[in-house]
């Protein structure tokens, strides 16, 4: 069989058991069962993406079959190929939607299956920032466990998110490698159809970011193929199922590896055979032309993105430094270069070594660096890092800033050899590769006496924080001379512009006006430039001439004007991954906001997700707005529509952690003291009618507003 | 960026209407009303049925008078017509080679002609087993000329470039006895054969085309095309653009036409001379524009990027724009109605060479020692005549396109090795071709190539037939006036890969190349030649069983023959737009487009209807593939 017909025999078998599927569905069910997603506003979203129809229950998803089935063309041409491989993935996302019916839980651990729009909009901003190089889709079973563990963790090595399809979950399990979102090695499921499951992340990634309209599978899939670095690594023998799978993996420009030399012919850069497991890892990223940002520190444990997220448990954990018990801090001072003797690493006061397993310490580590182009603006710029470079490191935690911190390192990583001081080299290291632009030498002092700690923190650190608050809060929109354009996530989401300003950062909640500043100088062709804001069009919303033109320009013309400070007349675009999204609730005159990590319903009718789908990829929309946490308590937020005032529901959690400042900011505006409280949460009231009536019952401001409208 | 569209062949006419208008107003005559004069054409001439190889006749064939006065049948007179067809191309290629090769013996470190390609040099010096060590490569250039000189005439042996075709392919050139000897003697065994009272057997009369076609093919065009690599530099992917619209109507435009690159090389390098260009300043011209007609035109752009102003049935285009200070010609395909038409206008046409000189046009003749001079004086021509141009006439069409060429055997090697991956492919190969075409993302190839001609809508077929082919996922190389007709469309702007069929275009997408690859003038269909015999040979299979065939559907020139000859004889099936002068015999006509596979494994397939054309060889690419399993 030529490889043409393996995967029309695939599809065919393929489709064949999707028909049984939904007609026994049906049977036991009713043609009018509902079928959904968990936590997604795309319906079936392979579906939906492909074709632009919502497909919401069996009957509907009947009908689909025979649309499935109009795409099984045979004319023995690759385009044929591609989307007999398409619809494969659409059949499999069938029989996983099945599997989902009436609220099911067809997944339990370790495995995943169906991944929440929630999920992908974090991971927008690791991709866009190469954070997250590529992911990489593993199916099927490795010659040997070690081998498939090897290379699943090659990957995660390089920060590589990785998806588990198949047999290499079980040689997972069975050398008990650890795996998990937080570590990013994702097991899907264990039937094949599990793999539409990464399949739906990458096609909302082109609905999320890339605006990419749904039914437009031409652009779906060129977005896809330039834009999302995925490729697939399958292990021989490869049944025709599993080749018309690798054809829609092809046909959305992922390449597939495997070591089957028997079955299939290789196809540059698409089907490329490799016969060597332990080559799997360079083979597949040259193919997907990813580079990975080699980051080589002489640490005796590994140092990836992918550890970011990684929990270490009181029972796992060697020793803890705690901020909230003790005196710890961290801290960036900018030194004359004659005080700086480069990469040297000094551990002031007892290593690791001396400390009892499970016990809790102080710590205190100053990062002295020098060079020409240094601002002290920079310093907490390169401090608001170290919680990630810290987390990076394979069984070490960090949680926290400045004299907020939590560090804990593992048993395994102690017993591997770590050590406070190896801290300074991760820090050392990190400071030097980022920022080399700005930091010509760089020295790390660790201390662990307690006294030395507390002398630190209240003598050195506490005055230069207390310095920093008063520079920020004396820095608004008005008091500095420029703003920055930032065109990070123009990877994913191509005609998407932030303007990022004092007042307010980027919508991502990753770039304040202080790190787009310290981008620019850091690479001055980078993504943010200097915009000016010389000749005003309108104050009251914020609205400049130059604003314009570099939007323009940096849009590639898709976008026209923008305002900075209003929601419904030229609002600022989203890409798609932005921390919260704002949405007028027209019977309040208000807005609610939701964060990504809310799950719930608002009183919009509409989740996160849902809401979050009205948005984005670099277009327009007024009347919603992705932006940041830190925004809400700004006092430009919607001050064109009249501020913070507006705000009439938040999730209590999202309120918790803004209260204080958003309390400040409304008692500076309209004097009102504890404006948090007037604000609705999901405990009061999850649907308009309740939500005014306690906003009533409270006074809120935005009652006695204009409608927006 | 502006959305890309492809020039359509009616916009095509449109622009060329507009100059006829331009023709009407100064008198100028065309090849549209020629073409009215001469037809209906002669149908003995048409079917090769009129014998004037001695002056006993004419003869002429017709029912009622079966045989000549010799006594020869319509077979036999059909058969040397065509023989001698296939010689007039054969001799023709290869003398452009031999020029090459003797402007390679020309060649000095301080001379007008230098070495640009001292690798490609050696390589061919040890293909050929000449000793490359410790020796100073322009004495390394002299003496492979002088032996490239020598295949014209040896008095044995067959020619070395055969060695390149994969053993499967020699052996049947031997076993068929077409296997070419000296490149002139093939030409003159052609001219004896044919001479009166000698053969007169079809089968040996058409032995003797395909094997004077082969000493056309694998050898004079491919030293031609060897050797002019070595001198003028290896082409590789350039951008460049194609139509009248790259010429400028506030600069001095030079037209360089015909085939030989001599020529239009040392104008190149003149016309960029900054002493020139302030001199044209001097004349009020903004600079100095050289674009090029016909094969010259490919040779200058797939080296140089200069722009092709178009092919063969737009020669007289160029001139009818009023904005051509010099159509400068070297050899072949040139139309002796330039020397009256420029009359009409300001227009200087120069001929150069003693091989091509017309009425009507100012004779500077071309010398290899003297290049640099001559070159300069044409330059300096047409400099000064920019100052005699007529506004009033002066219409450059507004229409161009973008187009990548260069694509050499080599180039094409060095785009594939960009889509290998290190970890498992070696590089250097064309083994990512074979792997497209083994595993169907690519169908199969079309080598599309020939010239224009007045039977046949100009451009018509081969632009259409390269969108039918290429949205059927066939990669096209292209060479000669179609390479042209597909650059004027637009089929070599990258962006065309939208019109191909999703294997075609990701190919396109990965390696970043267009749908149609432009491989070079008439002569460097040896490349195609070269490029077939490594893909065998990669697939381990033999040519014959390759999923690619040749099409040349508005062939006109003897040329054209002589190629066909050699490519049907390489063992690649030949697919032709206009019919040859062999309708007269049903036995020529059975060998040629029969016959003659059961000793080479190909034949000819002669289609007017361009679509049945396209479909006809759409069919025999999916034969083949059936037939290898893939």
């Amino acid at each position: 069989m030529t490889l043409f017909e393996r995967v029309f025999s695939g599809n065919d078998a393929v489709y064949g058991l999707t028909e049984a599927a939904v007609d026994a569905a049906i049977a036991a069910n009713g043609e009018d069962k509902a079928v959904s997603f968990p936590d997604t506003a795309y319906a079936l979203p392979c579906y939906y993406a492909v074709t632009g129809v919502k497909v919401t229950n069996l009957k509907e998803m009947k009908e689909a079959l025979g649309v499935v089935k109009s795409l099984m063309t045979r004319e023995n041409q690759l385009n044929d190929v591609f989307m007999s491989g398409v619809a494969t993935a659409l059949c499999a996302e069938f029989i996983e939607a099945i599997k989902y019916i009436d609220g099911a839980k067809p997944y339990t651990e370790p495995c995943y299956g169906h991944l929440s729009d929630a999920i992908i909009r974090e991971l927008g901003v690791p991709l866009v920032t190469g954070d997250i190089p590529g992911v990489a889709v593993i199916l099927g079973s490795a010659p040997t466990a070690q081998e498939g563990v090897d290379l699943v963790k090659s990957y995660q090595a390089q920060g590589i998110l990785v998806t588990l399809v198949g047999g290499i979950i079980d040689q997972c399990q069975e050398l008990g490698y650890k795996t998990g979102a937080n570590v990013r090695v994702i097991p899907l499921g264990k039937d094949v159809t599990a793999v539409i499951h990464v399949v739906s992340v990458a096609i909302r990634a082109a609905l999320i970011f890339g605006n990419v309209t749904a039914g437009d599978a031409g652009a779906l899939m060129t977005y896809t193929k330039d834009r999302v670095p995925a490729f697939v690594n399958a292990f021989g023998p490869l049944d025709d199922v599993i080749v018309a799978c690798g054809a829609g993996a092809i046909a959305l420009g992922f390449p597939v590896v495997t070591d089957d030399d028997k079955d299939v012919p290789a196809i540059p850069k698409s089907l490329i055979i490799q016969k060597e497991i332990a080559k799997f890892n360079p083979t597949s990223l040259e193919a997907r032309d990813i580079k990975i940002k080699i980051t080589n520190i002489d640490i005796p444990v590994a140092f990836a993105s992918a550890f970011e997220g990684e929990i270490i448990r009181r029972g796992d954990m060697q020793i803890e430094f705690d901020g909230s018990r003790v005196d710890c801090c961290e801290l960036v001072q900018t030194k004359d270069a004659s005080e700086v003797e480069d990469h040297k690493i000094e551990v002031i006061g007892p290593e690791i070594d001396a400390f009892e397993v499970g016990t809790k310490h102080s710590i205190a580590y100053v990062v002295e660096v020098a060079g020409k182009n240094m601002q002290a603006d920079f310093e907490p710029v390169f401090e608001r890092k170290f919680h990630s470079y810290l987390n990076c490191i394979e069984g070490v935690m960090h949680t926290g800033q400045r004299d907020m911190i939590r560090v804990r390192i593992s048993k395994d990583a102690f017993n591997a050899g770590f050590r406070a001081k190896h801290i300074g080299e991760v820090l050392y290291a990190q400071v030097k590769n980022e920022f080399e632009a700005v930091v010509d030498k760089c020295q790390v002092k660790i201390y662990t006496n307690p006294e030395d700690c507390t002398r630190i923190r209240h003598e050195v650190a506490t005055p230069v924080f207390e310095k920093r608050d008063e520079r920020l809060s004396t820095m608004t929109d008005e008091s500095v001379p420029v703003y920055y354009s930032c065109i990070m996530c123009q990877a994913f989401s191509p005609s998407h512009v932030c303007v990022v300003t004092p007042e307010r950062l980027g919508l991502c909640g990753a770039v304040s006006w202080l790190d787009a500043k310290a981008t620019n100088e850091l690479d001055p062709n980078g993504p943010c430039q200097v915009i000016t804001k010389e000749r005003v069009i309108d104050e009251r919303i914020g609205e400049y001439e130059d604003v314009n033109e570099a939007v323009r320009k940096f849009s590639q013309g898709a976008l026209d004007d923008v305002s900075l400070y209003s929601i419904m007349e030229k609002p600022m675009t989203s890409c798609g991954c932005f921390e919260c999204i704002c949405g007028i609730e027209p019977f309040s005159n208000g807005v609610c906001i939701a964060n990504r990590e809310y799950a719930g319903m608002t009183p919009l009718g509409m989740t996160f997700s849902e809401l979050a789908s009205m948005t984005g990829g670099g277009v327009q929309t007024p009347g919603f707005m992705g932006h940041g946490k830190h925004f809400i308590a700004s006092k430009k937020f919607m001050k064109a529509e009249g501020g913070v005032a507006r705000i009439v529901w938040m999730p209590k959690e999202l309120k918790d952690q803004v209260a204080d400042r958003l309390n400040e900011t409304a008692k500076e505006l309209y004097g009102i003291e504890n404006f948090a409280d007037m604000i609705g949460d999901e405990t009061i009231a999850e649907d308009p009618e309740t939500l005014v009536a306690f906003l009533t019952e409270k006074g809120h401001p935005a009652l006695g507003m204009d409608p927006m409208m | 960026m502006s959305e890309f569209k492809l020039t359509s062949v009616e916009e095509f006419e449109e622009a060329t209407n507009r100059l006829l208008e331009t023709g009407a107003k100064v008198g100028a005559d065309a090849w549209q009303f020629r073409v009215k004069n001469q037809t209906p054409h002669c149908k003995f001439g048409e079917q090769g049925t009129c014998c004037r190889i001695c002056t006993m006749g004419p003869c002429r064939i017709t029912p009622k008078a079966p045989r000549g006065i010799c006594g020869c049948d319509v077979h036999g007179i059909v058969g040397r017509n065509f023989l001698r067809f296939t010689a007039g191309g054969s001799a023709t290629h290869s003398d452009h080679g031999r020029e090459i090769c003797h402007t390679l013996h020309e060649a000095d470190p301080n001379g007008n002609y230098k070495v640009k390609d001292p690798e490609k040099l050696i390589r061919i010096a040890k293909e050929w087993g000449v000793e490359t060590e410790g020796k100073d490569i322009y004495d390394l250039a002299h003496e492979m000329s002088e032996l490239a000189l020598l295949e014209y005439g040896k008095p044995f042996g067959t020619q070395r470039f055969l060695k390149r075709a994969p053993e499967h392919t020699q052996e049947i050139w031997e076993r068929e006895e077409i296997a070419p000897r000296a490149i002139d003697r093939e030409v003159s065994c052609s001219m004896h054969m044919t001479h009166m009272g000698c053969s007169s057997k079809p089968e040996a009369l058409i032995r003797q085309s395909l094997r004077s076609g082969l000493s056309d093919g694998w050898g004079g065009s491919m030293m031609g095309t060897e050797f002019s690599d070595v001198l003028f530099g290896t082409p590789k992917p350039i951008d460049t653009e194609a139509n009248l619209g790259v010429m400028k109507e506030d600069e001095v435009n030079i037209i360089v036409h015909g085939h030989d690159p001599s020529l239009s090389e040392m104008i190149c390098e003149y016309a960029d001379d900054p002493e020139m260009i302030a001199y044209a300043k001097q004349m009020g011209a903004k600079g100095i524009n050289v674009a090029g007609v016909c094969c010259t035109s490919n040779e200058v752009a797939m080296r140089r990027g200069i722009p092709m102003a178009g092919n063969f049935l737009q020669q007289e285009n160029v001139v009818l724009t009023g904005a051509c200070e010099a159509i400068v010609v070297d050899v072949q395909c040139i139309f002796p109605a330039l020397g009256p038409l420029s009359k009409c206008f300001h227009t200087k046409f120069v001929t150069t060479s003693p091989i091509a000189q017309m009425p009507d046009s100012e004779y500077i003749r071309f010398n290899a020692k003297t290049a640099g001079e001559n070159a300069k004086a044409i330059v300096k021509m047409a400099v000064e005549n920019f100052r005699n141009r007529k506004p009033e006439l002066v219409h450059i069409p507004n229409m161009k396109q973008k187009a990548t060429v260069g694509y050499s055997v080599e180039a094409i090697i060095k785009t594939l090795d960009g889509v290998t991956n290190s970890q498992v492919d070696k590089t250097g190969t064309l083994m990512p071709l074979w792997q497209c075409v083994a595993s169907g993302v690519i169908r199969g190839a079309v080598a599309m190539v020939g010239c224009n001609n007045p039977k046949v809508r100009p451009d018509t077929a081969h632009v259409e037939l390269m969108k039918k082919l290429i949205a059927h996922d066939i990669i096209i190389v292209a060479s000669g006036c179609s390479a042209q007709a597909a650059a004027k469309a637009g089929l070599m702007d990258k962006r065309a890969k939208d019109l191909c069929g999703a294997g075609l275009k990701r190919v396109c997408e990965l390696a970043d190349i267009p749908p149609v690859l432009h491989m070079g003038s008439c002569v460097d269909i040896s490349r195609m030649m070269v490029l077939v015999a490594e893909l065998a040979k990669t697939g381990g299979v033999n040519i014959s069983q390759l999923p690619v065939v040749g099409c040349a559907p508005e062939w006109m020139s003897e040329k054209a023959v002589s190629i066909g000859n050699y490519v049907v004889a390489t063992g690649i099936d030949t697919f032709l737009g206009v019919e040859p002068y062999v309708s007269g015999s049903s036995e020529v006509t059975e060998l040629l487009t029969n016959g003659v596979r059961d000793w080479v494994e190909a034949s000819y397939t002669v289609e007017k209807d361009i679509n049945k054309l396209g479909d006809a060889m759409i069919a025999r690419i999916e034969e083949k593939r059936a037939a290898l399993g893939v």
